[in-house]
């Protein structure tokens, strides 16, 4: 079963004049992390919003795990973090988790054991009985994550989760979303921090005026298909004799050698080239390009094309 | 239970107000004032004087009535001043519950938007109602250990009260809906209490009117918004067992909380956020 499937979702605003999202129709496998991308004012956060059921839907229609987003039941799969999340300032930690909690509808001793090792887990253990009005931006987003998967929920609607999060608490939210993902659950993404994205997303989509431009797999993305980075020992001019005489492509950067070939057959010949002349070689490495530059690419590729 | 907990959070936020901590404190006061001011000397089952802040009342009324008439004081202060009170404490959460990111903490979770409203409205409810119960309840039996007298009429306008807040609430309630704004919504409530009595002697206003459109327009907007004068008066006739001629202005009025609390849900329901 798909986590969500939407079908030409669309929503507008101010009676059509804004039309944040567009015949958008996605595929989302379970048990993966997924992550939507796209310039502000795309309509990432439109789209989160009408699946948790925040904002209903113009035209077309969405399920998650096969159920409508309709019907609000199917919110106890769901864990939710919003973009501007704002509890009440008299709550402490435990408090919040505990009323939330319940909202989800998970009980009293459940609770109770689930509250500290969320705190934990979000690192917010110290704080547990302070009042969040003194917490800082990255705690109460921590603490909007420890929210958001308080009901142990099967899908994780988390947009920009590390906004406001210091590098280190940034490592411990991909960690944590990995190992969310080793459960099985599925973690649906909203972010800008596109290196963040290439670490931990399996699939990514890429959003524009409410849009769907690209979507597929980070691995496709970014690897460029039949250019390697070979690393010999030392820089040597026979690499570039050899490739003459191949007739491939070849610039030296970084003590890599850059090669495009034709197909694998083209790669191995360069191969044999390289060791017949006993040049050690230490590594050959599918060339690969930042998600972020795929990114630009699309986004100014499509320019034209989209209103 | 999921519903419980909107509730219950509802009537923490409300806790977290000053305003209703002032209004226990002015409870409390008025109980203390009864404890220590009001001085009965009861002989043989009759009082032999009454006596206030130490000034003596002649003693030629009959000790039921002068509590009756302590009692309809009370009641009377809670049905302006009190309701005025909790209108003013409870306006901002509705608002509160509209805004950005705090209303996603309870869409998200699974429970209706029916259940978000109406648990919102129920805990300002409770919270009212625990305030002017209470002051109630303590009261009366202050003056029960007093004079041995307990009048259950006290008790039940104290539920009126409590009723006709509700509905003044259910008001408050859609004009929050509709505006976003905790004063604004505040402010209109009350305009529609005060000008809603000049609508009472509306058979005078017809005489004037050149159609008879009007003079239905004028009955139909009577009938239809809460009649929060005859309420008041309704509570001050239970409290003085007197007799209740007409039951209309509480179940006209109830029915104008259910049609208004109807339409905020519909409204509700299909906000986007
Ligand atoms: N309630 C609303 N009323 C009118 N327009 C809205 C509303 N909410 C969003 N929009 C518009 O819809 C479009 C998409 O907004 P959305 O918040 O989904 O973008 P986003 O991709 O999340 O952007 P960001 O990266 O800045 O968070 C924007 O043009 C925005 O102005
Ligand atoms: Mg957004």
């Amino acid at each position: 079963m798909k986590a969500v499937e939407t079908f030409n979702l669309t929503k507008h605003y101010s009676r059509g004049k804004v039309k944040a999202l567009n015949d958008f129709s996605l595929q989302v496998e379970t048990g993966q992390i997924f992550s939507l991308l796209g310039p502000n004012g795309a309509g990432k956060t439109t789209f989160i919003k009408l699946l948790v059921g925040l904002a209903h839907p113009t035209a077309g229609h969405a399920t998650v795990f096969g159920k409508s987003i309709k019907n609000y039941k199917m919110h106890q799969h769901i864990g939710y973090l919003s973009e501007n999340h704002r509890f009440p300032e008299f709550l402490t930690a435990a408090q919040v988790l505990y009323y939330y909690g319940k909202m989800s509808g998970v009980s009293s001793s459940d609770l109770k054991d689930r509250i500290p090792k969320l705190l934990k887990q979000v690192n917010l253990t110290d704080w547990t009985n302070v009042k969040i009005q003194k917490y800082s931006k990255g705690m109460m987003q921590r603490l909007g994550l420890a929210n958001a998967l308080i009901p142990d929920p099967d899908i994780l609607f988390l947009d920009e989760p590390t906004d406001g999060i210091d590098p280190v608490g940034r490592r411990e939210i991909r960690d944590l979303l990995k190992a969310l993902r080793e459960q099985g659950k599925t973690v649906f993404l909203n972010s800008h921090l596109l290196s963040e994205v290439e670490r931990v997303s399996d699939e990514v989509a890429i959003l524009k005026n409410g849009k769907l431009l690209q979507k597929g797999r980070v691995e496709d993305f970014i690897s460029v298909k039949e250019q390697y980075q070979v690393k010999v020992i030392s820089e040597n001019n026979k690499i570039n004799e050899i490739s003459e005489k191949l007739s491939i492509p070849v610039s030296y950067q970084n003590e890599f050698y850059n090669i495009a070939v034709q197909d694998d057959a083209h790669l191995n010949k360069f191969i044999d080239s390289v060791r017949r002349e006993s040049i050690t070689i230490q590594a050959i490495i599918p060339r690969k390009i930042s998600l972020e530059d795929f990114f630009i690419d699309v986004i100014e590729d499509k320019n034209g094309e989209v209103k | 239970m999921k519903f419980l907990s909107i509730v219950q959070l509802t009537f923490r936020e409300s806790l977290a107000k000053k305003t209703f901590i002032a209004f226990f404190g002015i409870s409390t006061l008025t109980c203390l004032l009864f404890i220590f001011a009001l001085n009965l000397d009861i002989v043989d089952g009759m009082q032999s004087s009454v006596s206030l802040f130490g000034a003596e009342i002649p003693a030629t009324f009959d000790l039921r009535e002068i509590i009756i008439n302590i009692q309809s004081a009370v009641a009377a202060l809670l049905f302006t001043g009190g309701i005025f009170m909790s209108l003013f404490a409870t306006s901002s959460l509705i608002p509160t519950l509209l805004q950005p990111g705090f209303i996603d903490l309870f869409i998200s979770k699974p429970v209706s938007r029916l259940e978000i409203l109406t648990g919102r409205f129920i805990g300002a409810t409770l919270i009212v109602a625990c305030n002017i119960l209470y002051l109630m309840i303590f009261s009366a039996i202050i003056l029960l250990f007093k004079t041995g007298i307990w009048n259950w009429s006290y008790i039940v306008a104290g539920f009126i009260i409590v009723i006709t807040f509700m509905i003044l609430y259910t008001l408050m309630t859609f004009l929050s809906l509709l505006t976003k704004s905790g004063p604004f919504s505040l402010m209109l409530t009350y305009f529609i209490v005060f000008m809603s009595p000049l609508l009472i002697p509306r058979d005078q206003i017809y005489a004037l009117l050149s159609s008879k459109v009007y003079a239905y327009i004028l009955d139909g907007l009577y009938y239809f918004l809460p009649k929060t004068t005859e309420l008041g008066n309704l509570t001050r006739l239970i409290v003085g067992g007197q007799e209740i001629t007409s039951w209309m202005p509480l179940w006209s009025s109830l029915l104008f909380a259910l049609f208004i609390l109807s339409v905020s849900t519909y409204i509700f329901q299909r906000k986007n956020f």
